[in-house]
């Protein structure tokens, strides 16, 4: 069974796992500048360097609603079709191998995050939920997309 | 056309490089069809790089092996190892004459026929070739010292000092190699990078007390990094000659399909913009130059029923004006009908038979701009295919430029681009709502206004805010409203109102809590979660690091729902139009006079603005002159001394000319062609009202007259040629000449020879005392003769007393003037 990288985090206390490969770093945002007019999982703008990142709140994506607090900085950064995005996770628990084909998901997920988890990671023996960033960032109503 | 030249030759020999290994293989297998493509598509390029890059021999070499290599795909003729290596022996040519371009060989001409002849034979003597309609003169060397017009800089100009073998050394191509446009990119960001770094340093050691010392190695590297970027960003510009390269092609095609006739001049190919850009422009470009030739130029016989040349004459100039590049097209057609454009609107429902009988003809010229609205009696194959004008505007404006056109029937018509610079820079203003800071792009800000300024009235009915603005009557909105954000409760001072051209209509008026700054913003594109607001364009993270926002002014009138396309606009300003209706006015330059008062003066007498050191002003007696380009001007306003550097406004009046001075230029103003209350003497033509305030206009014909009256207006014209035909008389050489050459008046001295019906004949002869009054041979030329005595003699009653300046100088223009 082939491995690859994943990087395991967490958001709103369910642990996660990203491709590695779709993750360009893991920082802790300066001031994330809020956006008007946009929904509420777009918390705003951040510099880093020079390059500014649309930031996602995923646990607010997911639920529609409420989402991590102000104070929350811990964001993996990625390029998805030429913008870059940093994405709010409350936790980032490690990098590390894991094997590559994802493990279908057993028993009835929560109905929010059925549209964006793919399959089960494990790590240690726990389950990770398997999410694509992409997914995140597309605009609400695109795609399979119903948040 | 060096560039491009350059990057031809780059790329003709690199697909020769590539195709070098398939020569052997095409060799080997005559018949694959896939290799035959690909050199038949290398000939293809060949030829048509040429048709623009006027490389006559490349064209028939490229041409000649296209057809056999057409003939071969047709199966019309086999591909025997003769034409195969005819074939070869013209790419192994053509890739000869590219290296030669770029240096010093040359081939003599001759041997291409040869080529040529190879070519044919080996088609059994079947004609294929024929030789191109127009003759060239196609030697390489005239290629190369001949370029077109304007294109020679750096060349022709080198001394010539070794010879024309050296000199053409000379001309070898510059080393160039090409790069991919994403490593520019990276670099473009990694200096941006660098700059934000240096911000933000500066930032801290401004926090803290630094040594200075280091402050300055600081700033030494700080203008490094500064100089680094502009040498950056210049990698992505590009000619305009790019631009152009396509269409004198394009005329020369379409003029034949067309059966018309037009010159073509191409103009400011040496202005430079942003590659992307130009990459933007070339389809608009293209569209509008095909309109002038399809539906602009009429037909030679057309023409000359309407008294015009037979061949129509297209002007393309590119210019570089501030930020913006301004391409104009114009040619000298018969101009837009607009009854034509009028009816089709009302035909495609556009506008109402009423609303046509009141829209103005800009707005009848505007109509151009709609979709499916095409004046073309019929759609031709060369334009008119639905993709209209509609297409041209959406493409400039995406790109942040305007469109403008302006037509006269019979006469032609002009339109008018006008694009940013580059893609990614725009200057924009930073206004604040609240604790919120947006960018909106200087262009589309027509005007700043406090809100409690006496020039603006608003007023709410039923909901819609309208201010009044000198009686325009704009859509209102707050910013804060549009964007749903907290109004700041304590903003200390008067908001501030932006009157915003939006792309997609009529001007509206936006309010904010203030505009902060003005800056030139790199815009990135937003993401697409934060355009799905509607009413961002993009994002800019200024020097101080924050990230920032761009407004979309179109986007805001639509979340703010403004009706604001120009249908609408017809329909919703019928009952005020007469309120509306501006009465005729003119420009007017504000400046500061150098006691401080602010004064107008009509634009148009006014040629430069120039800033005058104070030691260019010489006082004369009572009057005084500036000194500009080693000659004196009158001057008003010069007998206070200047401490500091002035300005004068260079005044212009057909042959007259004087200097106004003042401290320093204001801006340019429309204001009423007459003046609200007229004031009679002085310099003053009366009061002019200028938005909230009421300034004085000065009368031009006053100034002009008061430096008449000083005796110091200055002939602009024609000096005063004197003859003075006894060149041995010693006052005469010694003492008038030197104070008539001082005087700005030409000298000569000789025999009178001429008559006054000469182009360059003497205007005036000086004569002295010795001499009789009148010379046997003077002709028509006047004759000053003077007098050693102070007293006139009753020999020679109209003689002037050589010591009395003032009257020679009179007489002398009086006698000029006879002539004149």
């Amino acid at each position: 069974m082939t491995e690859s990288l994943f990087l395991f985090a967490s958001i709103a206390d369910v642990p996660v796992a990203v491709r590695a490969a779709e993750v360009e770093a893991v920082v802790r945002l300066g001031d994330i500048v809020p956006i008007p007019l946009v929904q509420a999982h777009v918390r705003g703008l951040a510099a880093l360097r020079s390059r500014v990142l649309t930031v996602i709140d995923m646990e607010a994506r997911i639920f529609g609603k409420g989402g991590l607090d102000e104070s929350a900085s811990l964001a993996i950064v990625a390029d998805i079709a030429a913008h870059s995005y940093g994405f709010l996770v409350d936790a980032v628990s490690d990098i590390c191998l894991a094997p590559e084909e994802a493990q279908p998901v057993h028993g009835r997920i929560d109905p929010a995050w059925a549209p964006y988890v793919s399959g089960v990671v494990q790590r240690e023996g726990r389950s990770h939920l398997l999410v694509t960033l992409a997914d995140f960032a597309a605009p609400p109503g695109a795609g399979a997309l119903a948040a | 056309m060096d560039e491009i030249l350059g990057e031809f030759i780059a790329e003709t020999l690199e697909t020769l490089e590539t195709l070098s290994s398939e020569v052997v293989a095409w060799e080997a297998d005559p018949t694959d069809q896939s290799r035959l493509a690909a050199f038949f598509r290398f000939f293809h390029t060949v030829k048509g790089s040429c048709g623009f890059l006027n490389l006559p021999r490349f064209e028939r070499l490229a041409h000649a092996a296209e057809d056999v290599l057409a003939a071969v795909r047709r199966g019309e003729r086999g591909a025997d190892p003769a034409t195969v290596s005819a074939v070869l022996a013209v790419m192994d040519r053509i890739g000869a004459l590219a290296r030669g371009l770029g240096g010093d060989e040359t081939i003599p001409e001759s041997d291409d026929d040869a080529l040529l002849d190879a070519l044919l034979a080996s088609a059994g003597g079947f004609e294929i070739f024929e030789p191109l309609p127009e003759a060239h003169d196609d030697t390489p060397a005239s290629i190369i010292a001949d370029p077109p017009a304007g294109e020679a800089e750096g060349h022709g100009s080198e001394p010539d000092a070794a010879g024309p073998a050296h000199a053409k050394a000379g001309e070898r191509a510059p080393r160039t190699i090409r790069l991919p446009l994403a490593l520019i990119d990276q670099l473009m960001s990694g200096i941006s990078d660098m700059v934000l770094a240096r911000n933000d340093l500066a930032r801290r050691m401004r926090e803290r007390a630094i040594d200075p010392d280091l402050e300055s190695s600081f700033e030494r590297l700080s203008a490094n990094v500064a100089d680094l970027r502009d040498m950056i960003s210049k990698t992505r510009m590009q000619r305009v000659d790019r631009l152009y390269a396509a269409i004198p092609r394009m005329v020369r095609d379409l003029t034949r399909e067309l059966g018309k006739k037009a010159t073509l001049d191409l103009d400011g190919g040496e202005v430079e913009m942003d590659r992307e850009m130009i990459e933007m422009v070339v389809d608009p470009l293209t569209h509008i130059v095909r309109n002038a030739l399809d539906h602009g130029i009429e037909t030679p016989a057309e023409r000359r029923a309407a008294g015009k040349a037979e061949a129509g004459a297209l002007h393309v100039v590119a210019r570089q004006s501030g930020n913006q590049i301004v391409i104009e097209v114009r040619d000298d057609g018969r101009g837009i009908d607009r009854a034509a454009l009028v009816e089709k609107a009302i035909g495609a429902g556009l506008l109402t038979a009423a609303d046509a009988a009141r829209i103005g003809d800009a707005e009848k010229l505007n109509l151009i701009f709609h979709a499916g609205l095409s004046t073309a009696a019929e759609v031709t194959s060369i334009s008119g295919r639905g993709v209209g004008m509609d297409v041209v505007r959406a493409n400039i404006e995406q790109i942040g430029g305007v469109i403008a056109i302006a037509s006269v029937p019979g006469r032609g018509t002009t339109i008018t681009m006008r694009v940013p610079l580059t893609l990614t820079i725009i200057p924009g203003l930073i206004v604040r709502s609240g604790q919120h800071f947006f960018a909106m792009p200087r262009n589309n800000v027509v005007e700043l206004l406090h809100q409690t300024s006496g020039m603006v009235a608003i007023e709410e009915v039923g909901g819609a805010r309208i201010a009044t603005i000198r009686g325009q009557r704009h859509a209102f909105i707050d910013l804060e409203d549009v964007l749903k954000l907290g109004r700041a409760k304590n903003a200390s001072g008067p908001r501030t109102l932006m009157v915003i051209r939006s792309p997609a209509g009529q001007p509206y008026v936006l309010g904010v809590q203030a505009v902060e700054s003005n800056e030139e913003l790199v815009i990135r594109p937003a993401s697409p979660s934060v355009t799905a607001a509607g009413v961002f364009a993009g994002m800019t993270l200024p020097d101080n690091g924050q990230p920032m926002l761009l407004l979309d002014a179109a986007g805001l009138a639509h979340v703010a729902r403004l009706a604001l396309r120009e249908t609408d606009a017809w329909h919703r300003t019928a009952a005020p139009e007469a309120e509306v209706q501006a009465e005729p006015t003119m420009q007017a330059l504000m400046f500061r006079e150098r006691d401080g008062t602010r004064r107008l003066i009509p634009l148009a007498v006014v040629d430069r603005v120039e800033d005058i050191a104070a030691e260019q002003i010489a006082p004369c007696g009572t009057a005084a002159f500036v000194r500009i380009e080693e000659r004196l001007v009158p001057a008003l306003n010069a007998a206070e001394r200047a401490d500091s550097g002035l300005k004068s406004l260079r005044l212009y009046a057909g042959d007259e000319q004087l200097c106004y001075l003042i401290a320093d230029v204001i801006d340019i103003v429309d204001v009423p062609l007459t003046v609200d209350a007229g004031l009679a003497g002085g310099r003053l033509a009366g009061l002019v009202m200028v938005g909230e305030g009421q300034f004085e206009m000065l009368d031009p014909f006053a100034l002009f007259a008061e430096a008449r009256a000083q005796g110091t207006i200055a002939r602009a014209g024609q000096p005063i040629r004197c003859l003075i035909p006894d060149e041995d008389d010693a006052w005469m050489r010694n003492i008038l000449a030197p104070l008539l050459v001082q005087a700005g008046h030409e000298v000569r001295f000789g025999p009178v020879t001429e008559v006054a019906t000469e182009a360059d004949a003497a205007h005036v002869i000086l004569r002295g005392k010795a001499h009789d009054a009148e010379g046997p041979d003077a002709g028509e030329i006047p004759v000053v003769t003077l007098r050693e005595d102070a007293v006139p003699t009753a020999a020679a009653p109209d003689t002037v007393y050589r010591y009395d300046r003032a009257q020679i100088f009179a007489a002398i223009a009086q006698a000029a003037r006879r002539v004149a």
